[in-house]
This record gives structure tokens, C-alpha cells and sequence, in this order.
């Protein structure tokens, strides 16, 4: 697959924008990218919207990395191993009117939604999007105002002050039926956690794990 | 000349394994049953465990010394991860993709291996006549070409005709690859994508093994049951390919089971159970991974439901196949599996009391997610772990088989017992059945036994002559 840009979002976050040839895709599915010549490869869910005539992913560069590291030096025409879509962390496009979304990531495991969100325009949804520092909202402008809150746990410039469930205990899940967990598994299970405690059906949440 | 394969590791190696032995014998090769006489030494890798990996590395370090006296070449094919895959290609002389098999004579002659059959034949076409030990491309005297994409590739693997190690047992690869990305497993990335096979090859394949008297049959896959979702093939479902072949058990009048391994629970629905409720040939034994019986581990290993998604199937299994006996994998000790976690494990383990579990220790497989997590669970633990499930399996196991004492069952002879003078049999559930070798009693007769004891895993019974009447049911 090759490379069209490479775009830094933050100091060790970046989105890589493919060609996208004939690459057909549902929204929240994910990719495996490597590099010509080593064995290591990795997934990535696909941020940009089914609509684009390019795909893109968006990669936190990992310190001790042996793929997102190499990534971010990938220039304009570089060609990369991949394979996919894969993955059913997708939207059910039939019930898509009926349904009242709560997406919940961390960091990078904002991209699904960003994707998901792009690509249905009609869907009703809102976004927790856990950080540490505001400066991690990866492109907020993408989503409407009220549809987008940041949960900074390490200072007060998001939208609330602290994780992702400190949110969810202070605000509830609101008028969502069916929640869309994505990230690090420590929240995941804590979020987990918190939603079937209050009662809300196990069978309702859907998840990605990425670290 | 003679060669020798090592098959290591699932059943889908040891169908694979059918394959390579056609393919090599029609070169003029000839089966020795030791090692140490054979000119053309290969292996077919497995990739789950560690374990069966060091096997490989051993193997290959005493054959690399045997070069030193005899002329050898050697080759592996089989589930081989791409971080094991750059050190084999230093010690193997040859390493393919299982979908390469077709090429495998023309890879031999790259090699400089003269064969009887590459004496006479004439040269593979253009694409065909390279090694390939990259994704799309290999360098061969200077000539990058391309590869064949994997679909087409496994479609010559799979129109390959097997040499079957077994008079009355068989296996029939439905579908290659899997797309579902457990963590702790590999297979997408030594199997690739999944990709299902023709339906009309399945059942071609499948009616020349019952005319030829076969009586047990496995259909296999990675995700057998996601058989027709991939997107390349456009192919059938899978419940529509398993009706297809109970109505041609039901006209064929012939007596056959038809089994297959391994489903994805995400990918059983109620229309396959109930397809199977109504064919004689569909045997009532269904193997379903459980993996854990903790729903956040559920979700840690990317399995895509979660326990009552389970029970759901068990309770639909029991509905519609009041009878079938339940198999199940399961993975103790993985990347962190709280005492809790694992405790809700064995809680699943009571309540679905499977008739048989294969319980593994979490072992991290490079390449896999789960490889990059924390193996924090120590090794006595996990030992403890799947002692405790094992005990368990044992006595559920040994509850069942007590229920089948003074009952008559239809059983397959597999061979003789290790007790002198008995037979060994498999019911259609895959309880296993001891008793005196009696008449018309060969490997792959079907015979009725009236079960005298139980044991933990097996049972004791007596070849009976049974009456239309006394059939019911059996």
C-alpha cells in the first residue's frame, strides 16, 4: 500500500494517509501495516471515513516500539506490507436509526469512532475521549460540539477533569443503549465494571482492545 | 529414494500432511518409516505451543548433521510464524507456504534434486518456477516474479488428492485462514486470511471417500463455521453446505459420520445445530472453544462474545441435540487471569460439564497481541490451574460415561486395544469404547455395544446383535 502523507498530530502521535486503491471497508474495522523486509507487523484500526478516496491510521509512536517507531519515519510514496480490513468492531447499519451510541476511548483508541463518526452522518452518538493532557484530542474539531467530551485526567484544560469513568460515575451513560469501548484494557475492565454494576446489559457492550 | 514427514501439532497439519504425501510420491518418492532412511526429510510446524516449535529446532539440528554422510534434503512447511520463519530459512533447505504444496516438485528441482518424476516431466509454467519466501515475491538467479494471489494459491493446494493414512477415517479442508484475531493466537498471520473452498469440492471429495468406504469424516477449518462469510469465494453457508451433505447421506445408503472442527462460537447459530438434528450422517458431537469463562478475559483475548453468548449455544445444543456430547478448548493462566477469573472459569466448566476439555497452559506466541502483554501469571499457577480443570473434567467426564452402563451404542472400531484381544471404538459422540474383539470387527466397522463399566475418559462394553426395535435411539 502506498503512502500518500504523513501528518504529526503531537510530538509521538501521527496518522499515515494511504492510497486507497479499491480497499473496501466498514467503518471500525482494523488493518495490519508493516514494513518491506521485517516480519514484525501490527494492527491498526482505520481512522478516516469510508467516504474519503484515501484510508488512514493514526499511530501513537510506543517507546519501546519495534513498528510505530519505523512508521513515523515512512515518507510520500513508500511502500508498506498490509493486509486487511479485519475485525467486527462495526456498526450494525440496519438498527443505525434506533440505536443511541456511546463511544468510549483512550488515546489512539479514538480512531474506530473517528471513522465510524465520518462515515454515518445520521448516527447519534457522543464520544468520552479519555487523556492525559488536552493537547492528546486528536483533530476534536471533526466532531460536533456537543457531541465530543474530553476527559483529562492529568490537568483541567478537557472538558472534565479526570478518567473516562469518573465521567460515566458523575454523569451516567445518558439515553445510549449500546456502548463501544476502545483503548487500554485497564479502562476497559473498569468501565466494564461500572456499566453492568448499574445495571446495563453486558450483551450491549461491544469492545477493541489495544494494549 | 524415500522421504519422511514429521506432522506436528492440529488435524488440519495432518490433512495438510495427506496432501504433501501425494505430492511427494508422485515424484517417485516412497515412505520410510524411519527418519534416518530417508533421502527427502520434511515438517509440517505447528505454532501453538513453544513446545512443538523447539521439537523443529531439535529435529533440524541432528538432520543438519546428518548432511555431513548422506545426501538429504529437508523442508518445512505447516504453521510457521514469520519471527521463526527468518531462522528456519538458515537451517531448512526448503520452506514453503502450506498453498505452495503444487509447487513443491519444481522447488525440489531449483534445488538440484533429480527425481524419477522430474526426469520425465516437462516445466511448470511461467510463475510457478521459483521459490517464494516472501509475502509476493522471491529472488530466484536475479528474477524478482510475482506470486499467485493466496486464493488461487490454496485452490491448487486444495485440488490436490490426498494419500490418506487411515482406511476409514478422513479429513476434508473446508476453509483456509481466519480473520478473527484472537490475541493469543497466531494463526492469522502463518494461515492468512480466511478463504472457503469450493462447496462442490467439498461434496465431490466427500462422496468418493463414503463410496470409498469411509465412515468418519472431519470437515476442517481454522473457523469452520465461518465457512462462506469471507467476501472472496461467495460461497454457501456453512449450514446450507451441511445440509447438502445430509442429503446426500440420506440418499446415499451408506452409514457415515460427518464431523467438524474448530467452530468460533461467534459464528454458531441456531440453523446449523438444527440442520444437524435432522441428518443420520451429522454426528451429534460439537467441539466448541470456551477459551475462558470470564468475560473480561473474553474480551482481553478479542473473542468476540461473552459467556451468556455461550450459554446461549449450549442451551440451543441441548435443544436441538438433546444427545451430543460437547468438547471444548480452554486457556488457563492467561496474561492477567485474576484468581477470579479463573474461578469463573471453573464455574463454566460445572455448568456446562463438557465430556471433554483440551486445557491448555497461556503460553505467548510471537507475532500474536497478546505476545507484547505482560506473561505475568507464574508457571506454577498455571500448573495448578489446569490440574484444578482437569479434575473437574475428569469427573464430569466419568459422570457421563456412568450414565452410558447398561446402554446399547453404535460404535466405529479404530483398531485394537492395547489389552490383548480387545478392540478400541469411538461412539458417535467420541466416547471412547473398549471390548472383546468380536466378528466383522476390522478398523471402520460399525459396531453395537451394550456399555458394562465407566471410566474417567472411557468406557467397557459388549459387541450385541441389536434389533430394529432395540435401534431407537441409538
Amino acid at each position: 500500500m502506498r503512502v500518500l502523507e504523513v501528518r504529526d498530530l503531537t510530538d509521538s502521535t501521527y496518522i499515515v494517509r494511504f492510497e486507497r486503491n479499491d480497499l473496501e471497508f466498514k467503518a471500525g474495522q482494523h488493518i495490519i501495516l508493516g514494513l518491506p523486509g521485517d516480519h514484525q507487523m501490527r494492527e491498526y484500526s482505520i481512522y478516516s471515513p469510508t467516504s474519503e478516496p484515501y484510508f488512514e491510521v493514526l499511530i501513537k509512536e510506543v517507546e519501546t516500539g519495534l513498528v510505530s517507531r519505523r512508521l513515523h519515519w515512512v515518507k510520500k510514496g513508500d511502500i508498506l506490507k498490509f493486509d486487511g480490513p479485519f475485525g467486527f468492531f462495526t456498526i450494525d447499519e440496519k438498527n443505525i436509526d434506533s440505536n443511541n451510541y456511546l463511544f468510549i476511548a483512550t488515546g489512539t483508541g479514538i480512531a474506530p469512532f473517528h471513522s465510524i463518526a465520518g462515515s454515518y452522518p445520521r448516527l447519534n452518538y457522543k464520544i468520552l475521549h479519555g487523556v492525559r493532557y488536552a493537547g492528546e484530542a486528536y483533530e476534536r474539531s471533526f466532531y460536533p460540539a456537543d457531541r465530543y467530551v474530553l476527559c483529562a485526567s492529568r490537568e483541567e484544560h478537557g472538558d472534565f477533569h479526570g478518567r473516562v469513568t469518573d465521567y460515566l460515575s458523575s454523569h451516567g451513560t445518558g439515553q445510549a443503549n449500546l456502548v463501544y469501548l476502545c483503548g487500554n484494557c485497564e479502562m476497559i475492565y473498569d468501565v466494564y465494571d461500572l456499566l453492568v454494576a448499574g445495571g446495563f446489559n453486558p450483551d450491549h457492550i461491544k469492545t477493541e482492545v489495544y494494549f | 529414494m524415500k522421504y519422511h514427514v514429521i506432522t506436528l501439532g492440529c488435524q488440519m497439519n495432518k490433512s495438510d500432511s495427506e496432501r504433501i504425501s501425494s505430492v511427494i510420491e508422485k515424484m517417485g518418492y516412497e515412505w520410510a518409516d524411519m527418519e534416518q532412511h530417508a533421502d527427502l526429510l520434511g515438517v509440517v510446524a505447528c505454532s501453538v505451543r513453544q513446545k512443538a516449535i523447539d521439537k523443529v529446532y531439535t529435529k533440524i539440528h541432528k538432520w543438519n548433521t546428518w548432511k555431513n554422510k548422506k545426501s538429504l534434503v529437508t523442508f518445512i512447511t505447516g504453521c510457521i510464524l514469520p519471527f521463526d520463519r527468518e531462522r528456519f530459512l538458515k537451517l531448512f533447505d526448503i520452506i514453503f507456504q502450506i498453498s505452495e504444496l503444487p509447487q513443491f516438485p519444481e522447488m525440489l528441482r531449483t534445488y538440484g534434486v533429480v527425481t524419477p518424476f522430474s526426469l520425465t516431466s516437462t516445466p511448470m509454467p511461467e510463475g510457478f518456477n521459483t521459490l517464494h519466501f516472501e509475502n509476493n515475491k522471491i529472488t530466484i538467479v536475479g528474477s524478482p516474479v510475482i506470486m499467485k494471489k493466496p486464493e488461487t494459491r490454496i485452490s491448487e493446494f486444495w485440488h490436490v488428492k490426498p494419500v490418506y493414512q487411515s482406511s476409514f477415517e478422513a479429513f476434508i479442508p473446508i476453509q483456509n485462514g481466519c480473520d478473527k484475531f484472537c490475541t493469543f493466537c497466531a494463526v492469522p498471520y502463518t494461515r492468512g486470511r480466511e478463504i472457503s473452498r469450493p462447496s462442490g469440492e467439498i461434496l465431490e471429495e466427500l462422496k468418493t471417500l463414503v463410496e470409498k468406504g469411509y465412515k468418519s469424516i472431519t470437515l476442517l477449518g481454522q473457523n469452520v463455521n465461518s465457512y462462506g462469510k469471507d467476501h472472496i469465494s461467495g460461497e454457501i453457508s456453512f449450514s446450507a453446505l451441511l445440509e447438502n451433505i445430509g442429503r446426500y447421506g440420506d440418499s446415499s445408503g451408506k452409514e457415515f459420520w460427518v464431523y467438524f472442527t474448530s467452530p468460533h462460537p461467534r459464528d454458531m447459530d441456531d440453523e446449523v445445530l438444527e440442520v444437524i438434528s435432522r441428518y443420520r450422517c451429522l454426528a451429534k458431537q460439537i467441539h466448541l472453544p470456551l477459551q475462558s469463562g470470564d468475560d473480561k478475559v473474553l474480551i482481553k483475548m478479542n473473542r468476540n462474545h461473552n459467556l451468556n453468548d455461550y450459554r446461549r449455544i449450549i442451551t440451543s445444543i441441548k435443544k436441538y441435540l438433546p444427545s451430543a456430547t460437547i468438547f471444548t478448548d480452554i486457556i488457563v493462566g492467561f496474561t492477567g487471569e485474576t484468581d477470579e477469573q479463573f474461578l469463573n472459569t471453573h464455574k463454566a466448566m460445572e455448568e456446562f460439564r463438557f465430556n471433554m476439555a483440551y486445557i491448555a497452559r497461556y503460553s505467548p506466541r510471537p507475532g500474536a497481541a497478546s505476545s507484547r502483554w505482560e506473561d505475568d501469571i507464574p508457571h506454577a499457577v498455571k500448573k495448578e490451574r489446569l490440574h484444578n480443570l482437569s479434575n473437574l473434567l475428569q469427573e464430569h467426564s466419568w459422570q457421563h460415561n456412568k450414565n452410558m452402563v447398561g446402554k446399547v451404542f453404535k460404535v466405529i472400531v479404530t483398531g485394537s486395544d492395547r489389552r490383548s484381544g480387545y478392540s478400541s471404538g469411538l461412539t458417535e459422540g467420541k466416547i471412547i469404547v473398549r471390548f472383546l474383539t468380536g466378528e466383522n470387527c476390522r478398523p471402520g466397522d460399525f459396531v453395537y455395544v451394550r456399555i458394562t463399566s465407566a471410566a474417567e475418559f472411557s468406557t467397557e462394553g459388549e459387541i450385541v446383535n441389536v434389533y430394529a426395535e432395540e435401534l431407537k435411539g441409538v
